[in-house]
């Protein structure tokens, strides 16, 4: 457990988040300065963000933990899982969507497609999001129990407290720029658990060799490819064709939280750039969590839960102020996580469920206050349905699944929305419905179609697969869109810029 | 450079200033936490660790005041 200064900087840190975050409501004056930030940040701040936002909780306790069970191979998330999908991302799609003037993912598929499919997405993203909060919820209890000691309930209550406040007030500035300073404490603390653990073990090959005598289990803890027939989640066929292939590019391109960043850009130029220094960032990301779980593995090698390996990992290795600095990092990822949450669900239940059917040309002050009460409301909902996580073996194992239900379909329709014209609304509609529909289906009976333990990876991509389908299908069979409808929403039209009053 | 690009160049530079203050604090805190390490390898961690923090900081800090003196000189002057 925490005690003198390592207690005294995470109590500094939370309080010290706290001021800074109540800081940025002085830059909130409009709805565009809550969910936009003004459309005045810089890249480097934006790039940041997303990296942080990304790997906050289910990165350093839940990948910690894969590491710990499966091995190396769960490292594909932050490489080929991301990398790629955020290069694409930054040259193809995040102009369309900035130049657009967009405020969410929805709002673009509204305009490409129709005003139902804008609404399913925006209410399954709100759904996952809303569940999500929840997960993160618990995944600060479990840190906080296991460090300082505290029960489960009061550490909920206290991130909720925290974060609540500053996102309240601040909107998306806040969101971003309490995000700088998390990375980099992140960051810091992240490498000198690294470089401590590695002397702890005696260096990476002591390490490689005591692991591989530990017993048949262990045999595979290096390989960073799993053959198709592996019984962790984590087979080649499911990385390449799940993750590379559908959940990485929905993940970077689709997600609200992720892509909401980029549209904050002072301009066009700076929303590229982010993406693309948050991609360097991204990489990394693996050396940071994968590696306290593989430590763990010799360190600690009796723990009964694998997410319990990083906690108990930076509890024995690191000095005294590092603890309470390494600590203050993670705390930081998860407040990270949940604010991004926050602010992105207010923006879609205001942006796209709000707006268009409770209460349309109302004043911007009044859209400002709904995302503000939408932030406080999402907040208790958070907090009431955390201990749901605690059903789930593994933390980021339970958000993959929440997410590979509508992660396939959506980026089916995200895709061909984008690159083929002749795609119509009655195809992007069928295609989301049917895709979300089969993959719950794949979802419920996973044990007849998959031997592997949780087949998330599969699941997105035959569900993306079936999407893409239906929708050329049913697009081939109904009335295409004129010219002047598709004009700045398909690939190689220009795009009308959307004209700024000031 | 116009009003609006002023204003806006002014509000990341004050942000800045904000976030600099913060981490310069905790790199001082981090520093200070040497005096209870056991081991030299702890003792360098803490001190390598703290003085980043704090030039990251220190940094920020004063790149943000250079471009506040800088824009508040330009408002003045336009």
């Amino acid at each position: 457990m925490l005690a003198g200064i390592d207690y005294f900087i995470v109590i500094a840190y939370i309080v010290g988040m706290l001021l800074l975050g109540l800081y940025f409501k002085k830059f909130v004056n409009s709805s565009e300065d809550y969910f936009l930030g003004g459309k005045s940040l810089p890249f480097w701040a934006i790039g940041m963000s997303i990296v942080v936002s990304d790997i906050g909780a289910l990165d350093f306790v839940g990948v910690s933990g894969q590491a710990y069970r499966y091995g190396v191979s769960v490292g594909n998330f932050d490489w080929v899982g991301s990398v790629p999908a955020m290069l694409l991302a930054a040259f193809i799609f995040i102009p369309y969507f900035w130049k657009g003037g967009m405020y969410t993912i929805p709002e673009y598929l509204g305009r490409r497609y129709n005003k139902s499919v804008r609404t399913i997405a925006s209410a399954t993203w709100i759904l996952f999001f809303a569940l999500d909060l929840g997960v993160l919820f618990w995944a600060s209890a479990v840190l906080l129990n296991v460090l300082m000691g505290w029960p489960i309930w009061i550490s909920i209550l206290s991130t909720a407290g925290v974060v609540g406040l500053y996102t309240y007030f601040g909107g998306i500035t806040a969101v971003i720029m309490t995000d700088v300073v998390q990375m980099i404490i992140m960051f810091i603390g992240g490498f000198a658990l690294v470089f401590l653990g590695l002397h702890a073990v005696g260096g990476w090959d002591n390490m490689v060799e005591k692991i591989a005598t530990m017993g048949p289990e262990y045999q595979s803890h290096f390989d960073i490819i799993q053959p198709s027939d592996t019984s962790s989640p984590f087979p080649w066929t499911g990385i390449l064709f799940g993750l590379t292939f559908v959940m990485a590019n929905a993940y970077m391109i689709g997600n609200q939280s992720i892509v909401q960043r980029c549209l904050t850009a002072k301009n066009e130029w700076h929303a590229k750039a982010s993406m693309i220094f948050g991609s360097a960032l991204k990489m990394f990301i693996p050396i940071l969590v994968l590696f306290p779980g593989l430590m763990a593995v010799v360190v600690h090698p009796d723990l009964a839960d694998g997410d319990q390996a990083l906690p108990m990992m930076i509890k024995s290795i690191l000095p005294p102020g590092l603890v309470g600095l390494m600590f203050a990092a993670f705390f930081a990822g998860l407040m990270s996580s949940v604010d991004s949450l926050l602010n992105s669900t207010a923006t879609l239940f205001t942006k796209d469920i709000y707006e268009p059917f409770i209460k349309k040309g109302a004043s911007d002050k009044h859209y400002l206050k709904v995302g503000q009460i939408t932030t406080l409301a999402l907040l208790v909902f958070g907090v009431a349905t955390s201990p749901i996580s605690s059903d789930f073996p593994g933390i980021y194992v339970a958000i993959q699944t929440f997410m590979s239900y509508f992660q396939g379909p959506l980026f089916a329709i995200l895709l061909l929305g984008i690159f083929w014209k002749r795609t119509t609304q009655w195809g992007g509609l069928s295609a989301l419905v049917i895709g979300i529909a089969f993959a719950v289906f794949l979802n419920v009976f996973k044990e007849q179609f998959f031997h592997i333990e949780d087949p998330f990876l599969y699941i997105s991509w035959w569900s993306f697969l079936v999407a893409f389908i239906i929708n050329i299908t049913v697009s081939l069979l109904t009335k295409k869109h004129s010219e002047e409808r598709l004009k700045g929403l398909v690939f190689s039209s220009k795009i009308v810029m959307k004209t700024k009053t000031v | 450079m116009n009003k609006i690009e002023i204003t806006n160049k002014l509000k990341t530079a004050k942000i800045n200033q904000a976030l600099g203050v913060f981490i310069a604090l905790f790199g001082l805190i981090v520093i200070f936490a040497m005096i209870f390490t056991e081991t030299f390898v702890q003792q360098m961690t803490d001190l390598v660790a703290g003085l980043i923090l704090l030039g990251i900081g220190g940094g920020m800090i004063w790149k943000s005041k250079l471009t506040q003196i800088k824009l508040n000189a330009q408002e003045r002057f336009e």
